[in-house]
């Protein structure tokens, strides 16, 4: 197989983009489809300062590559869930990531500075651990992206990412979430801006990225998520894709290029007050979602987890 | 060929030489959902295996909550 591109040996196939490269043009592959994502969604602007949430997996270091790559002044922000093992060993790719290339790591842990952890959070909750891990991460990324004056919040979610959560809004007809589902979520008063640069290149460009980029990344699954349904609808895509390429781009990229605005009506437009405990703008007129879970979440037990290897 | 998979891990030896194409259907994998790679490299799916060779499959989908 020949690189597209330049016709030397390629190490990597894209059968939706009907394409081969070799290590270096795929690289500049990444590169340019991030590229032409921050500028077709009006993403970041010139000089604007970045925050990254960084998990130590291949999406969020290979997006904060990227941003360095392409000249963004980025920094990074990651967030210890509490996971047991799984959250030590995270951890431990990020900070040699942002130390090998001088970068700035700001750090906020769930246990030490909120007093709780996913799997209690889950446990006094009886939720799906993911509904509190997402919550917990909305939350934290933007109140530092706002305490540190950063523009933008940008997050590592992928073509792949995107594509099952709309065939899970799409199979319950979640018109509110349709509307919102976009690759910017424009600031307003207390929120900052997020963008998903990573929404033209699928899951198995990041794994690649990082491979060929040198990056080294935590390929091990988080414990929590094993079954969850958004994996179930990645797997039903992943099945469409291998029979027809290009199926999962043409649905997302269809849905932002015709879809997305005519659920935008659908959103509900009502007054935010601020929380009555951290500040940040909620529905509720008490405490926000995220002091609701930690105030629950405090008083439980941690649940022990172990990481099979 | 020894060949390294991931979530769990495990190892198993696979008998060359055939392609990477053939490889992964032979363990029902999903081109889609894995990589293999060589060392510090990527195998593509027409590279031959042989049984000095030594992969890792590794999966490329994660989960949780966006």
């Amino acid at each position: 197989m020949k690189c597209t591109r330049c016709k030397a040996p390629a190490v990597i196939d894209i059968r939706r983009h009907n394409a081969a490269f070799c290590r270096d043009c795929f690289l500049h592959h990444c590169r340019e489809q991030v590229r032409k994502a921050i500028h077709e969604f009006d993403m970041i602007q010139p000089g604007e300062r970045v925050l990254v949430a960084v998990s130590g997996g291949k999406d969020s270091l290979a997006l904060w590559d990227l941003l360095i790559e392409l000249g963004y002044e980025a920094d990074g922000l990651y967030l210890g869930l509490g996971i047991g093992e799984y959250s030590e060993e995270s951890g431990h790719y990020v900070r040699p990531f942002a130390d090998a290339r001088g970068l700035t790591l700001h750090e906020v842990d769930l246990p030490t500075d909120h007093g709780f952890d996913i799997p209690g959070a889950a446990a006094a909750t009886r939720r799906a651990p993911c509904g509190a891990c997402g919550l917990s991460k909305r939350h934290l990324f933007n109140s530092a992206a706002l305490e540190h004056g950063y523009d933008v919040v940008a997050t590592g979610h992928n073509l792949d990412d995107e594509a099952a959560v709309l065939l899970g809004n799409v199979l319950r007809w979640e018109t509110g979430y349709l509307g919102r589902q976009y690759p910017v979520l424009p600031a307003e008063a207390g929120f900052a801006r997020k963008v998903k640069p990573l929404v033209r290149l699928g899951e198995r460009e990041m794994a690649a990225y990082c491979v060929l980029s040198g990056i080294d990344y935590q390929v091990e699954e988080c414990p929590m998520a094993e079954g969850n349904r958004h994996l179930g609808f990645k797997d039903v895509l992943n099945a469409l894709e291998d029979k027809s390429p290009g199926s999962k781009a043409a649905f997302l990229n269809g849905f932002f290029a015709r879809g997305h605005e005519r659920f935008q009506t659908e959103e509900d437009h009502v007054e935010l007050e601020p929380c009555s405990e951290c500040g940040a703008p909620t529905t509720t007129g008490g405490r926000c979602a995220f002091c609701s879970l930690r105030a629950r979440a405090a008083g439980e037990v941690p649940v022990e987890l172990r990481v099979g290897r | 060929m020894k060949v390294l998979l991931r979530n769990p891990r495990r190892e198993l030896e696979v008998r060359g030489p055939m392609s990477v194409a053939k490889l992964l259907a032979r363990l029902e994998l999903n081109p889609e959902s894995v990589l293999v790679i060589q060392g510090d490299t990527l195998v593509p799916k027409d590279a031959r295996l042989v049984d000095t060779d030594t992969i890792e499959i590794r999966p490329v989908i994660s989960g949780g909550a966006a």
